[in-house]
């Protein structure tokens, strides 16, 4: 049974059933799955942004590059000088208004499959900036797809936007050729985070003391920039 | 919260007599000063006509002793809805021209009142290069002429803006224009107007000789190495840079209008953005400026706090300068180790201004909350590893052949060029004048700390890489001695201006309760006056020259950035060099598009 876990393609294994080290073996490198399923098992693993930048967010956008956090993990580190090659176009910024054309162009010079993510609050709503420069959100004028609070949102956050991005690529349906089959893209509805994670924040009744600092030890070999705290492994 | 008064105190005394009295005993006593402005900075300001200005300019740039040979900002203020005149010949605008000495360590702040129909003033670009974009600038915001300019023309917003953003009449707000629409003819207007036409620039498309044509390569918005939507159209000649037209202003955030909209604390959020690799080194010379306006004086704790988290600050941004610019010129490793350790700067950042990039640390009068517990361990730890990283990043960057090779002798300029253009920091450090403000000109403590002004002599790529370098050196030496002597005491001064009365202490009477909820809801009310103290940061010489009119937010904010000076420069350090190092150029410029377009 081909299904989605987790956001990876779980395929059915030649293994099942099978009795010899033949089967064992073309077990592990052959997986049935449908085309459609393969194909959007591809796109998600390799989304590739382009080399867009705004402002500050793109700091935190390029941090996430680096060896601390590793993009690469997701298949999204292949960063694209021309958006004939991009997937994904990260709106890392303040939206101006002389900008705007600039950012419409390139998103139009994207080929199809091409997705946005709108990175911070500037680019979600204008942020603070609501100033006679600034258009005040970036759907004014394009789809977007993901949208990522925060004023920049840490380099953990541009990732975890990647993840949920690459859940609606993978649930994605896209038409296999001009001439047979349904022409129009099938697109998830994504559930909002908001809903999602209100549980999990509504249980959170400890907070870190603001004059107690956080156990970091800044020389440890698995030093991610996340505080280290044994009581509490996920912060 | 009542303003304190602005009685204007007699100007006749001290320092501020010195220039003042040269320029009279030059053009006479009688009807060349309009009015002498007492400010709470000390900056000796004058008033003078229109007439007068080009000759008084001349004066202070070469011909007084110990001349005023940088044009350190150049602006204008909307005096239209002024209430406190203060006896000042305030007109319709005011255009304020401010010079900088370095013989004297001494500004001077020259003001020309605009009255009646005709706004124009005479063009000074031919004494300073640098008045080009200040002047464009101008023209761009108030609509203000200047006669004799070469180009006056937008630089900041798009040239189909209707209307002068810093005009009082001007909507400060995006959701006040509108809902932003883009139809078809929208877009193909603006796209048409992104379009280059050499001819405007006065720049020729062929050579003189008629079989060959200049190539023209537009390079940005959107491109890999600018850094940022900065946008450079280059004139060639083969491979050899002729000219360069840049285009700025795609990053423009309107901060200088946001602050007359934001009270005084609230503001200090948006310094952060101002440029946003270097944190509270944005919100320091906003925060002494509103000191200085209110008369607050700053808890020595404080001021250690401030100076040690600048210095963080410092580092962080010069780390991805560093790495940055390895990566310009084709190193592409290193960044990945000096982003690492940006990181641990964070991590400690965060740890006690609870941010990474943009903290909001400052606070009128100190900072937000005191250092937390065990903060001194986590610094520890980082100052005592640090300086072995640094060495190795000298031998894989600085004493690498293929760096030197890419950087020696590339951009070079002379030390009157970088004073002529405005330059700043690192960049006239590296000419081989050794001026740094935290030194010459200490503020908030900065005299109490032992360290050196690196400088270097060429003013080429590789020299101003060394004196990035080795800054970081002196930052840490000024992080390990904030270490090791952390004055103990208030991290806020409890003056009324700064902090309003303390909960616990408004329970008793209705006078402080009043006091306690006006100040945290509205803010202070600043008395009326000007000031404006101008800080080392990362890239060269920040200041906010503040101007209240005794309300809750400023009249007028105008934010001097030195990214802004030295991108002005880029053409004139490009030009014969070949376009791949243009790139060289711009990464050894060290420069944030939020810093040049504000």
């Amino acid at each position: 049974m081909t299904g989605w876990r987790n956001g990876r393609l779980e395929g059915v294994r030649m293994n099942e059933g099978g009795d010899g080290p033949l089967t064992s073996v073309v077990g592990q490198s052959v997986l049935f799955a449908k085309l459609q399923d393969l194909l959007a098992w591809g796109r998600t693993n390799s989304l590739w942004p382009l080399n867009f930048g705004l402002s500050c967010c793109f700091v935190e956008m390029a941090t996430s590059l680096t060896s601390v956090y590793d993009v690469a993990r997701f298949g999204a580190e292949v960063v694209r000088g021309s958006p004939r090659q991009a997937d994904v176009l990260v709106v890392s910024g303040t939206v101006f208004m002389k900008v705007a054309p600039v950012i419409k162009q390139l998103y139009e010079q994207m080929m199809e499959p091409r997705w946005v993510i709108s990175m911070g609050s500037c680019a979600n709503s204008g942020g603070m900036f609501d100033a006679y420069s600034v258009v005040q959100g970036v759907d004014k004028f394009l789809p977007v797809d993901v949208y990522m609070p925060g004023c920049p949102p840490p380099p953990h956050a541009f990732m975890e936007c990647l993840l949920l991005l690459q859940n609606k690529v993978a649930s994605e349906r896209r038409p296999l050729s001009w001439w047979f089959g349904p022409q129009e893209v099938q697109q998830p509805i994504m559930p909002s985070m908001r809903d999602a994670k209100r549980e999990e924040r509504t249980r959170q009744r400890e907070y870190h003391a603001i004059d107690v600092l956080p156990r970091t030890d800044l020389l440890s070999p698995h030093f991610a920039g996340q505080p280290v705290d044994p009581s509490n492994p996920k912060p | 919260m009542t303003p304190r008064s602005s009685a204007m105190k007699d100007t006749s005394t001290g320092e501020r007599a010195g220039v003042v009295a040269e320029l009279e005993g030059r053009f006479g006593s009688e009807g060349f000063l309009t009015a002498a402005q007492y400010t709470k900075d000390e900056i000796p300001t004058i008033w003078i006509e229109k007439n007068r200005l080009r000759e008084t300019l001349r004066y202070l740039q070469s011909e007084i002793p110990h001349p005023f040979p940088m044009l350190f900002d150049l602006s204008a203020t909307d005096e239209r809805l002024r209430r406190h005149h203060e006896g000042l010949p305030i007109g319709v605008f005011t255009v304020f021209y401010h010079l900088f000495s370095f013989d004297r360590n001494q500004s001077i702040r020259i003001k020309v009142p605009l009255k009646g129909e005709v706004l124009s003033l005479p063009s000074i670009v031919d004494l300073w290069p640098n008045a080009d974009w200040y002047e464009r600038e101008i023209y761009d915001m108030f609509g203000i002429g200047f006669d004799g300019h070469p180009f006056l023309r937008r630089l900041l917003m798009p040239p189909w803006w209707e209307g002068h953003p810093l005009r009082k009449d001007h909507p400060a707000r995006g959701t006040e224009i509108g809902r932003f629409q883009f139809p078809p003819e929208k877009l193909v207007m603006t796209q048409e107007a992104l379009q280059f036409k050499p001819e405007e620039w006065g720049l020729s498309r062929t050579h003189h000789d008629p079989d060959f044509d200049y190539m023209f390569i537009n390079l940005g918005p959107a491109h890999t190495g600018t850094h940022g939507v900065l946008r450079l159209v280059t004139q060639l000649a083969g491979e050899e840079i002729i000219n360069i037209v840049p285009d700025i202003g795609f990053h423009h955030r309107a901060q200088e209008k946001i602050a007359e909209r934001q009270t005084w604390h609230t503001f200090i959020p948006y310094t952060d953005r101002v440029d946003y690799l270097q944190g509270v080194l944005n919100e320091m010379p906003y925060c002494l400026s509103v000191e200085r306006l209110a008369g607050i004086d700053v808890p020595t704790r404080a001021q250690t706090i401030r100076v040690m988290m600048s210095e963080f600050y410092r580092l962080a941004s010069h780390l991805v300068w560093y790495g940055t610019f390895a990566q310009d010129i084709g190193a592409l490793s290193p960044v990945f180790y000096m982003f690492n350790d940006r990181e641990r700067i964070h991590a400690i950042t965060e740890a006690i201004c609870g941010g990474r990039m943009h903290p909001n640390w400052f606070r009128i009068g100190g900072v937000a909350q005191d250092l937390p517990i065990g903060w001194d361990k986590l610094i520890h730890q980082f100052v005592d590893w640090f300086p072995s990283r640094l060495d190795q990043y000298e031998r894989l960057v600085m004493d690498n052949p293929i760096f030197k090779e890419r950087t020696v002798g590339i951009g070079a300029f002379s030390l009157e060029d970088a004073i002529a253009w405005g330059a700043t920091g690192p960049m006239l450090r590296a000419c081989g004048l050794p001026w740094d403000l935290r030194k010459v000109r200490p503020y908030s403590g900065y005299d109490q700390f032992d360290f050196e002004v690196p400088v270097a002599s060429n003013g080429d790529c590789y020299d101003r890489a060394v004196v990035h370098v080795l800054e970081m050196r002196q930052s840490l030496r000024i992080i390990r001695q904030c270490l090791d002597s952390m004055p103990a005491g208030s991290y806020k001064s409890l003056d009324p201006l700064a902090t309003p009365p303390l909960k616990e202490r408004t329970m008793h009477d209705i006078e402080t309760l009043i006091h306690h909820f006006v100040g945290v809801s509205w803010g202070p009310v600043l008395p009326p006056g000007e000031a404006e103290v101008p800080t080392e940061s990362s890239k060269g010489q920040t200041s906010y020259y503040l101007t209240s009119d005794g309300a809750q937010v400023s009249y007028r904010t105008r934010i001097r950035t030195p990214s802004f000076a030295h991108i002005q420069m880029v053409p004139f350090m490009a030009r014969g060099e070949l376009l791949s190092d243009l790139l060289a150029v711009l990464g050894s410029v060290d420069y944030v598009l939020s810093d040049v377009d504000r």
